[in-house]
């Protein structure tokens, strides 16, 4: 147990204690009293008034008491306000109904991980009403307000996981605006940190398109970058450049060893005459392996997996579910491309939910609201064009 | 309700002060008796739907998950019980009802200062009354803020709120003028030869509480109308997106509802020491420290409505200040709780129903007051702060220390004003369902709070299960209770045994008039000489 944790307890037990034995003490005199001077055995009452003796004991005593108990509760408190100098710093954005860490490195999560035994400080705000940071373990509590910042920190202790709960009343998710604290020990919490945020096997072929420079003018996802995009590559039908003369060939094992080894001889068309050959760089055994993995490796990523990670990290699934179900919002199953009745301006209007409407509806939800649910959701213009395809894309994989 | 009595003169039941018939003749009456009636079977309608949303509520939390109800349903009811449950319920319950009823003939007077302002109030109040039960009915859907309104959701969200915050601010013009009504009545028509000192302990804490009303109520009534200025012209002022402050409004707030809090509680304070001292045949322990620790508590309890924000995002300074002030208020409830206890030292004490709902009051109102401790201690508050040990404390010190101060007032002086009495054997049976009950509603709530679990949560962890459930059987035996003791006080009404002017013989002024009083209260000059706990010579006339 921390030593925070500590202070605020020996204060829970003093007030406590010290409560428990006055009502034990005013309900036994009560009794008592009813008992003793109950009109059968004491028919006269003493016409007593008052005494001043006894009127001045318990007002000081009571008096000193409850200074007492502040006291213990202001050390209480000074300790959880007194964050260390050197704890670790997490941003911390509350929204309706989720919660997002962003870590010193940039990287982002809706749990919040954290190395054993260290203070951290977390330095929160939210984006649309007020909610409140709470970890019962820890002992903390403090509301995120909306164009305010505040902190909470802690000794995060031992590795284990604890509940974070929202304690300030948000609206109908409120009760599931719940996250865990998650204290790793500090090799676990290092390698955690330092890897993207989708821990995918790197297949060895990337790794050997990285290290030879690849991947600087060829990309694998589809983009167009310098030279053609490896993604699919495999058997596509290319329209190349010789020195007989225009020719469509297929991209076979033969051709793309060629275009590896002497890129010149047969260039793509519509694409500069510019790689260096590899014939001596690359290795028999790596050169099998780029041939394997263009083969059948492709693509790297399952399609919607990088948007799905968004749609976490930025609360969209305390909102919209995946599965159909009916939340605040409506289920991105099966989302897009149906028919959807829209009020705008107070008139319905029926229109096909395209990735043109989909994407207005991210950035500004406002325009268009969908018949049947409230003007809720908070506008997310500050996603990169980027984090909005990979959304789209997600959203397209729920599909039936 | 027409009773007859042996009394010569007709009593107010019978003469209504004017030609009007029927229901004309009470919803224009300027009686503060037949008001005050009108108060409190309005309020006691009131209480009976607050306490089924209240019963819905515990269903809805019998199980993790849901139980009976949506979320946003569950949402709204919580929102109504709130409302309806403070405003129109507890805020008015004693000042209004039994404070109409009973502070002019505690004085020796004919009426309030004034009687019209006193209809409008109650007018204004029916008003109000209407709008907040009409936001269920309309708009887009009941309210789903929470009683506290809170900025910036109760902007952000697009149910009625207007409506219900416009009733709010009127239901607030209905306490600010009974307010006035009554401070104005204690200083100007106090019968002749009825000084300060004498005045009754029930007077001397609607006095504390008139001046709250007067003080903090406007500042209710201009937060509430700042909120619709944000919803309908979206003016910015506690909006952050327009520059406003969010925090700005929960100071606002809570400098009104803060002290509301002794607006509710202080009342019931002035019953229990009205009823301590008749049923132990002695004068009250302690007579100036009650009655000053009731203007002490009305003073410092407006300076501690920051106790509420420890968490908010305020600065150490203001939470070091707010948390020693509200451990001062403290002690003048110790006080009085001590005073209470001794009243009944060397007594002759008769165990009648008012007295055991008089000590129910100590009993459940200690054990909120010292609870109160935790929170007003600031490492402690921050743990339970906005958690079920919040909820349990709060309906400890309101439902366990006014709502069983209204049943002891009821209990008290139902033969006054009925001019018959109850079953007092079925009256003790129910007093004891009641604490059961409440305890088992209520304690459990404590346990689970500590534990982390948040108020206003529809879905729960299941490590909470048991709390909620043992809670929620507890919500059935205080219903049990509370339907036990409606029956009684209404057969009591209808076909109670008839009592004369002084069945439990008291010493204030109200015990030496006819039951049921006449229109003018009395029907002989009272004697104001002799102190309103001053027993000697004071017989029983059952």
């Amino acid at each position: 147990m921390t030593d925070t944790i500590n202070k605020i307890d020996t204060a829970f037990l003093f007030i406590f204690g010290v409560s428990f034995a006055i009502m034990i003490l005013i309900t036994l005199v009560a009794i008592y009293f009813l008992y003793k001077y109950h009109h059968t055995k004491h028919p006269e009452a003493a016409q007593i008034e008052g005494n001043l003796i006894a009127e001045l004991t318990w007002t000081i005593i009571p008096s000193i008491i409850v200074i007492a108990m502040f006291w213990f509760g202001w050390t209480g408190y000074k300790a959880l306000r007194d964050a260390p100098a050197d704890s670790m710093l997490v941003d911390v954005t509350a929204r309706m109904w989720s919660w997002k860490f962003t870590y010193p490195n940039g990287k982002t999560s809706s749990e919040l991980y954290v190395p054993a035994n260290t203070p951290v400080k977390l330095n929160m705000t939210s984006v649309d009403v007020i909610h409140s940071f709470y970890v019962p373990a820890y002992r903390v509590k403090m509301d995120t307000v909306p164009g305010m910042q505040t902190y909470v920190w802690f000794d995060t202790g031992e590795p284990e996981t604890y509940e974070i709960l929202c304690a300030e009343y948000c609206g109908v998710r409120h009760s599931f605006m719940l996250s865990k604290v998650i204290v790793l020990p500090q090799e676990e919490y290092d390698a955690w940190i330092s890897t993207e945020e989708k821990p995918v096997e790197q297949p060895e072929a990337i790794t050997i398109l990285e290290n030879n420079g690849c991947l600087d003018c060829h990309s694998i996802d589809g983009t167009e970058l310098v030279g053609p995009t490896l993604k699919d590559i495999y058997n596509r039908e290319t329209v190349i450049v010789t020195a007989d003369g225009e020719k469509t060939v297929k991209a076979d094992e033969a051709y793309l060893i060629k275009a590896i080894n002497d890129p010149s001889s047969e260039i793509v068309k519509n694409y500069e005459d510019m790689m260096p050959p590899f014939a001596e760089d690359l290795s028999k055994e790596d050169l099998g392996k780029l041939i394997e993995f263009f083969k059948t490796g492709m693509p790297a990523e399952k399609p919607g997996e990088k948007g799905a990670v968004i749609a976490e990290n930025e609360g969209c699934t305390g909102c919209h579910s995946t599965d159909g179900s009916e939340l605040v919002g409506p289920s991105f199953k099966n989302m897009m491309d149906r028919d959807v009745i829209a009020i705008k301006d107070g008139k319905k209007i029926q229109l096909k939910a395209d990735s043109r409407y989909i994407i207005s509806s991210i950035v500004s939800p406002g325009e268009y609201i969908v018949d049947g649910y409230d003007e809720s959701m908070p506008p997310y213009d500050y996603l990169e064009d980027e984090q909005i395809m990979a959304l789209i894309e997600y959203f397209n994989t729920l599909k039936d | 309700m027409q009773n007859q009595t042996s009394s010569p003169i007709p009593s107010f039941f019978e003469d209504s002060g004017s030609d009007r018939k029927g229901i004309l003749s009470w919803i224009l009456s300027t009686d503060h008796k037949r008001i005050g009636l009108m108060y409190l079977y309005m309020v006691l309608g009131m209480f009976i739907i607050g306490v089924c949303l209240g019963l819905a509520i515990r269903l809805e939390l019998f199980t993790p998950g849901k139980t009976i109800m949506e979320a946003q349903t569950y949402n709204a009811v919580f929102t109504l019980h709130g409302v309806i449950m403070i405003f129109i319920v507890v805020i008015p319950s004693i000042p209004a009802a039994f404070g109409n009823i009973i502070l002019p003939i505690h004085l020796g007077a004919e009426d309030v200062a004034f009687p019209r302002l006193n209809l409008f109030s109650w007018w204004l109040y029916m008003i109000g009354t209407g709008l907040a039960l009409l936001s269920l009915f309309t708009g887009n859907g009941p309210p789903d803020t929470g009683w506290t309104f809170y900025v910036p959701f109760s902007e952000f969200t697009t149910t009625n709120v207007n409506t219900a915050v416009f009733a709010v601010f009127i239901l607030g013009f209905s306490s600010i003028l009974t307010g006035l009504n009554f401070i104005t009545t204690i200083h100007r028509l106090r019968a002749p030869g009825l000084k300060w000192k004498q005045l009754s302990l029930f007077s001397w804490s609607l006095y504390a509480t008139a001046w709250i009303q007067v003080l903090a109520t406007p500042i209710l009534g201009i937060t509430v109308l700042l909120i619709l200025a944000e919803r309908v012209l979206g003016v910015g002022l506690f909006d952050p997106n327009k520059g406003g402050d969010p925090i700005l409004y929960q100071h606002l707030f809570w400098i009104y509802s803060h002290p509301a809090v002794y607006i509710m509680v202080l009342p019931a304070m002035g019953v229990v020491s009205e009823i301590i001292p008749v049923f132990a045949r002695k004068p009250i322990f302690g007579y100036k420290a009650i009655a000053v620790s009731s203007i002490m508590i009305a003073f410092a309890g407006s300076l501690v409505w920051a106790h509420h924000m420890f968490t908010s995002g305020m600065s150490d300074t203001a939470v070091l200040i707010f948390s020693l002030l509200t451990f001062i208020v403290a002690i003048p409830s110790a006080i009085k709780v001590f005073n209470w206890i001794a009243t009944l030292y060397k007594g002759s004490i008769f165990i009648e129903p008012p007295l055991l709902y008089a000590l129910g009051f100590i009993f459940l109102f200690s054990i909120g007051g010292l609870t109160g401790l935790v929170l007003g201690s600031a490492g402690t508050d921050i743990h339970v702060h906005d958690t079920y040990f919040v909820v349990s404390h709060f309906h400890y010190v309101i439902f366990g220390g006014t709502g069983f101060g209204l049943f002891g007032a009821m209990h008290f002086w139902f033969p006054k004003i009925y001019g018959r009495m109850y079953n007092k054997n079925v009256a003790t049976t129910a007093w004891a369902i009641l604490m059961i009950g409440f305890n088992l509603l209520y304690f459990p709530l404590f346990i689970i709070g500590l534990q982390g679990m948040p108020r206003r949560y529809y879905d729960y962890l299941p490590e909470y299960t048991l709390g909620h459930q043992i809670s929620t059987v507890g919500s059935w035996i205080l219903a049990v209770g509370l339907i036990i003791m409606f029956v009684n006080l209404y057969n009591g009404m209808k076909s109670g045994k008839k009592v004369g002017r002084n069945p439990w013989g008291g010493a204030t002024l109200e015990w030496y008039t006819p039951s049921p009083p006449p229109l003018l209260n009395f029907d002989k000059e009272p004697d104001t000489f002799k102190g309103p706990y001053s027993f000697k010579g004071v017989e029983r006339d059952e």
